[in-house]
């Protein structure tokens, strides 16, 4: 039993696969990112567009350990995309709630699979934490994207956007997951690849 | 006597060791991009700036090189042109102008990097390093794949604006499902040959492996890791409040 549930070659290379696809799409949405009005957006779209690439990932995932190591390599892809290392603290414990929660449902249900879709994507707060944790620091560091930038994230960014910022990445993970869900009745099991 | 395979690997070697290169790019992305430090290190950030455009010099990366310096330049001429410029098209021109200035360096250390590291290189510097297999694999095929995905979408954007699903065609609304569907369907497709052919070369068996390919620190990876170490230590030592000059 012990000896089935290790993880093997075939399973890390899926792990790569799908983060692949994972990042791509990140990346390509925070681009956005750069224009003020998307910054806090990005707790939106990233979980929702995501949520295709994961929940076909998730269909692959029978042992323990896939969506923490998936988290941890998220976390070090932003470390080396200059996003510091507070990402990687947020990828170890949303993909230990997210592995855990996956767990208690077999590996199987659906349902927890939305729901641990929903907790994974609690990572993507580590990437603005740098700015709640730092307010005045992290502006000073941008000053020379101009004052205009700065007074548009400024009005966009207060404080108190913190939590409504981790809430909405949850809620959106979870209707990401909904969509990844539909796209994956659609496309892919007719394509026979979940 | 060496093996020819051996002399040809030799001849293939890098510039640098994979390991240096890794933590160029984290230096980067930590200093240049994270825009992490302040005034102390002003002039090791100009250093580090221009180190990446070096390295794809040394290694004949002419294409790349030239992409990268265009970048630079139209990133510089929005700065210099922001002044002249009328009202809304001023911010924009500043802060298009602060963004890319400050990403293409970093954006051309990984270019640099994923341009002239073979997985295997990277493999290798990666067991040496003393990572589990666990985050090796995952990320080595990813390296792999993101040149793949990247040729793939451009193909299927091509033959789906034939149709009008494209921003700003006809059916723009179905951009996301008719590009990002086959998009991952082929990657999946492709990704599941790639692991098929990696198992029978034996990824994952429980064996050490063996490597033909040849890395190891130079004078040049001397040279720059401690170069990145010197940054840290100074940045370090700004943090406790210790003026160096």
């Amino acid at each position: 039993m012990k000896n089935e549930n290790k993880l093997k070659g075939r399973d890390l290379i899926n792990i790569g696969i799908y983060g692949a696809i994972y990042f791509v799409i990140l990346f390509a949405v925070a681009m956005l990112g750069m224009i003020p009005i998307f910054l806090p957006l990005l707790s939106v779209l990233v979980p929702i567009l995501g949520g295709i690439p994961f929940m076909l990932f998730l269909t692959k995932v029978k042992k323990p350990g896939m969506i923490f190591i998936m988290a941890m390599i998220m976390g070090i892809l932003m470390l080396l995309t200059g996003m510091g290392p507070w990402p990687l603290l947020t990828c170890a414990i949303a993909g230990i709630l997210s592995e855990l929660c996956f767990k208690s449902g077999n590996y199987r249900s659906a349902k927890k699979a939305v729901l641990c879709y929903g907790l994974f994507s609690m990572w993507i707060f580590g990437n603005y934490l740098p700015l709640f944790t730092d307010y005045e620091g992290y502006f000073a560091q941008r000053a020379d994207y101009g004052q205009a930038y700065i007074d548009a994230v400024q009005k966009l960014m207060p404080l108190w956007m913190a939590p409504v910022l981790l809430i909405a990445c949850f809620v959106c993970g979870l209707l990401g997951g909904l969509l990844g869900r539909a796209i994956l009745k659609k496309h892919f099991e007719k394509a026979g690849l979940a | 006597m060496a093996y020819s395979a051996e002399k040809a690997q030799e001849k293939r070697r890098g510039f640098l060791d994979p390991r240096t290169k890794l933590a160029l790019v984290l230096v980067l992305a930590l200093f240049v991009m994270g825009g992490l430090g302040g005034d102390q290190l002003k002039g090791i950030k100009t250093i580090l700036s221009v180190l990446p455009f070096l390295l794809l010099l040394i290694e004949r990366q002419w294409k790349r090189f030239a992409r990268g310096v265009a970048m630079l330049i139209v990133g510089y001429g929005l700065l210099l042109a922001m002044p002249y410029l009328p009202g809304i098209l001023n911010y924009l021109a500043l802060m298009c102008g602060g963004i890319l200035t400050r990403f293409v360096v970093t954006i051309v250390m990984g270019e640099y990097l994923i341009a002239t590291t073979s997985v295997s290189e990277f493999i290798s510097a990666m067991e040496r390093l003393h990572m589990p297999q666990a985050i090796t694999i995952p990320m080595s095929v990813m390296f792999r794949l993101f040149p793949t995905i990247g040729s793939e979408w451009r193909s299927i954007r091509r033959a789906m604006a034939m149709r009008g699903i494209r921003l700003g065609g006809a059916r723009a609304g179905q951009v996301l499902e008719y590009q990002l569907v086959p998009m991952m369907t082929s990657t999946v497709r492709i990704g599941e040959e790639l692991s098929a052919s990696a198992l029978t070369r034996g990824l994952g068996a429980p064996t050490g492996r063996t490597n033909i390919c040849r890395i190891g620190f130079r004078v040049a990876d001397v040279l720059l890791l401690a170069g990145c170490a010197f940054a840290i230590v100074v940045w370090i030592l700004e943090l406790c409040g210790v003026t160096l000059w």
